[in-house]
């Protein structure tokens, strides 16, 4: 990959039209690198560019939240809860502050939600930016412990390989859902009376996530490294005398790229739609904003309110949607031997 | 083979031994007391000093190491667990006694598992029964119109989280349109009343097997145009064979090995216990059970649980890979 190719060659991979090689306009063609290829491909994939445009939405809400609740002029701050509430309708919003029994009002777009009179739109802003932070911290954790662990056992072999493979293979055997049940708990209760326990707990839950969610890299990055460790040009800055880091980091890296990004585009919606599915059963965010948590308390007023259900239902499933439909479109795009 | 059988039965308990000790040293080390919840449960939530009488009953003073072989041991023979002045009889295998209940957790594991093993055994028939023919008809069709609509429906679908499928399906069909037949989800024991059993899970397989399928669809699509292409395809079609004896005899039985693998994992997962459906459609199954558990801090049913669903996809792995190796006359175990 990284030898220099000849560009007629990759210039078939493109859209480009083809040249006359006797023309003098012939030199102009510059060699693309592969990376470059496949966001040409990207670029064109309609379906991908939307998906980027929603996840960019996204990102921005999670940015922007406290700016934009502002703007709306809302809070996740409720004070004085009773007087939003019809109490004798089983604590439904009053006809005023909105659904199910009213209309659309500015003060609440969202409308609020029963028993607690928290205001949706609120929530569900800093809900984007929970699901978000942890999720592109899970990715950022896991993916750096499965690159090291995979690049170590694929480049030392031996029993080194033995050893983290094992490892590998025992994590995998462990389901998720059952380790992120048994630990979260534990680790939250740890901290339960420390100050910033919201904060904690985004951080336990990050540890969780990554714990169990760094193997399909390492797996990955090992079988490749396995491959490009016997290709000449790593003997041959071998027989150069280049340290080893440096072959890692200057050989080894670049030509690991599309299986990082590969894994990445995996992990990114696995681990928002596990952040949401922790938070339903009630054991990942119990303290704060989170669209899986409000999705939990929406199922009891479903019948009276399916609105409130709804709008968390739409940001998991749009953002996880996206970003699935983003990563298909990425290894696609990546993968040479896709038929277009 | 059969060396090679117990090797992987070998590192397969070294896994289960580690897994065991991991857990067993999350609960020892872990945050509060062990014995807190229980001897707060006991003494209506006036503990204070008598937590040391918990402590010591259940052994949390001993070494860590004493204590685990105590487990172990347990496991295979059985052991009595004394709870502060009431000793409590525990047969092999015992994972302990549940602190909520003051049951066997191995007899409560036992009796839940035929909720469980229903919500996996009819799942795991659908995914296989909506897979593998869409999967085939794309296939046979690859280019056509119909095979993209449905490749791309299906991707869509697979893409949506799955608890949300499932709770969808459950809110409206069940609780909002009341729909005949689905209305009252949940386990009633196939002896009592075979159609309300029936009732009561049909909803939680369609859910799953539709979700699942879709996996189903993708890998049988992909095997089963590699194999459409292969040289013996065109021989069986050659000697003139019957079309659908050419595709379903000669090709799909190519086609289905790597389907068999993935199968097999996904039908130990399942049988671990399925959090997710279990929960939404209200199984108590063992998935739930662990759920419950870990809000009401059960420890021992908690790691009885995780250890549980441990060694079900261990042995589903070996079991795959030693029909692999049969299907398959190229893989050779070693």
């Amino acid at each position: 990959m990284s030898q220099p190719t000849a560009p007629e060659t990759l210039g078939s991979l493109t859209d480009e039209t083809s040249v006359d090689p006797n023309s003098t306009s012939a030199k102009e063609i510059a060699g693309k690198s592969p990376m470059q290829i496949a966001a040409g491909r990207l670029l064109k994939d309609k379906i991908a560019m939307a998906c980027a445009f929603v996840i960019l939405f996204f990102v921005l809400i999670a940015v922007f939240a406290g700016v934009i609740s502002k703007l709306f002029g809302v809070s996740t701050d409720t004070v004085l809860a009773s007087q939003y509430l019809d109490v004798l309708n089983g604590g439904m919003p009053k006809p005023e502050y909105g659904p199910p029994n009213g209309g659309f009002t500015m003060d609440h777009p969202f409308g609020i939600a029963p028993r607690t009179a928290d205001d949706n739109l609120a929530y569900w802003l800093y809900g984007a930016r929970t699901s978000l932070m942890i999720a592109g911290g899970a990715t950022l954790f896991a993916s750096v412990v499965g690159i090291v662990v995979g690049l170590l056992a694929g480049f030392l072999g031996g029993v080194v390989d033995k050893v983290l493979s094992f490892f590998v293979d025992t994590f995998l055997t462990v389901p998720f859902i059952l380790a992120a049940l048994t630990i979260a708990p534990i680790l939250n209760e740890r901290f339960n009376s420390s100050d910033n326990y919201p904060m904690i707990q985004k951080v336990s839950l990050v540890a969780v996530l990554a714990m169990f969610g760094w193997m399909g890299m390492a797996r990955l990055i090992r079988g490749e490294v396995l491959s490009l460790r016997e290709r000449e040009f790593v003997h041959a800055a071998r027989v150069l005398g280049m340290p080893t880091r440096r072959i890692l980091f200057k050989e080894l890296m670049p030509n690991l790229a599309a299986p990082i990004i590969i894994s990445i585009s995996l992990m990114l919606p696995a681990f928002v739609a596990a952040e949401a599915g922790l938070a339903f059963l009630g054991i990942g965010v119990t303290d704060g904003a989170s669209w899986g948590r409000t999705i939990s308390f929406a199922v009891t007023y479903f019948e009276q309110y399916p609105l409130y259900l709804w709008e968390p239902l739409i940001g998991v499933v749009l953002l996880v949607l996206s970003l699935n439909l983003l990563g298909d479109a990425i290894r696609d795009a990546l993968d040479p031997k896709t038929r277009r | 083979m059969f060396a090679y059988l117990v090797k992987r039965l070998i590192s397969g308990a070294l896994v289960v031994t580690l897994v065991s000790i991991a857990i067993f040293l999350l609960f020892w080390f872990g945050p509060s007391s062990p014995a807190q919840t229980i001897c707060d449960r006991e003494t209506s939530n006036r503990c204070g000093d008598r937590i040391e009488i918990y402590e010591k009953t259940l052994g949390y003073n001993n070494p860590v190491h004493e204590e685990y072989l105590k487990w172990a041991k347990g496991v295979f023979v059985g052991r009595d667990i004394q709870i502060a002045s009431t000793t409590y009889e525990c047969d092999a295998p015992c994972l302990g006694v549940s602190y909520l209940t003051k049951q066997s957790v191995s007899e409560e594991l036992a009796s839940r598992l035929p909720a469980t093993i229903s919500v996996a055994v009819g799942g795991a028939f659908l995914y296989l029964l909506f897979g593998i023919p869409i999967g085939v008809a794309a296939a046979r069709r690859r280019g056509t119109v119909a095979d993209k609509a449905l490749v791309s429906s299906f991707l869509f679908l697979s893409s949506i989280p799955y608890y949300l499928f499932a709770l969808l399906t459950w809110l409206y069909l069940t609780v909002l349109w009341e729909a005949p037949f689905v209305s009252d989800t949940g386990y009633f024991p196939i002896t009592e009343n075979p159609a309300k059993w029936f009732g009561g899970m049909f909803l939680a397989w369609v859910a799953l097997g539709i979700f699942g399928c879709t996996q189903y669809t993708r890998y049988t699509r992909g095997a089963m145009v590699e194999a459409l292409s292969e040289d013996y395809i065109r021989t069986a079609r050659a000697k003139g064979l019957r079309e659908g004896t050419v595709v379903y005899k000669h090709g799909l039985r190519a086609a289905l090995v790597p389907v068999v693998t993935i199968f097999g994992i996904d039908f130990g997962i399942l049988l671990a216990g399925t959090i997710f459906t279990e929960r939404i459609f209200d199984i108590d199954g063992i998935g739930f059970w662990s759920l419950q558990a870990v809000q009401q801090k059960d420890l021992p049913v908690v790691a009885a649980t995780a250890l549980f669903s441990a060694v079900l996809l261990i042995i589903s792995n070996l079991i795959v890979d030693v029909i692999y190796s049969v299907l398959d006359p190229r893989v050779r175990l070693s």
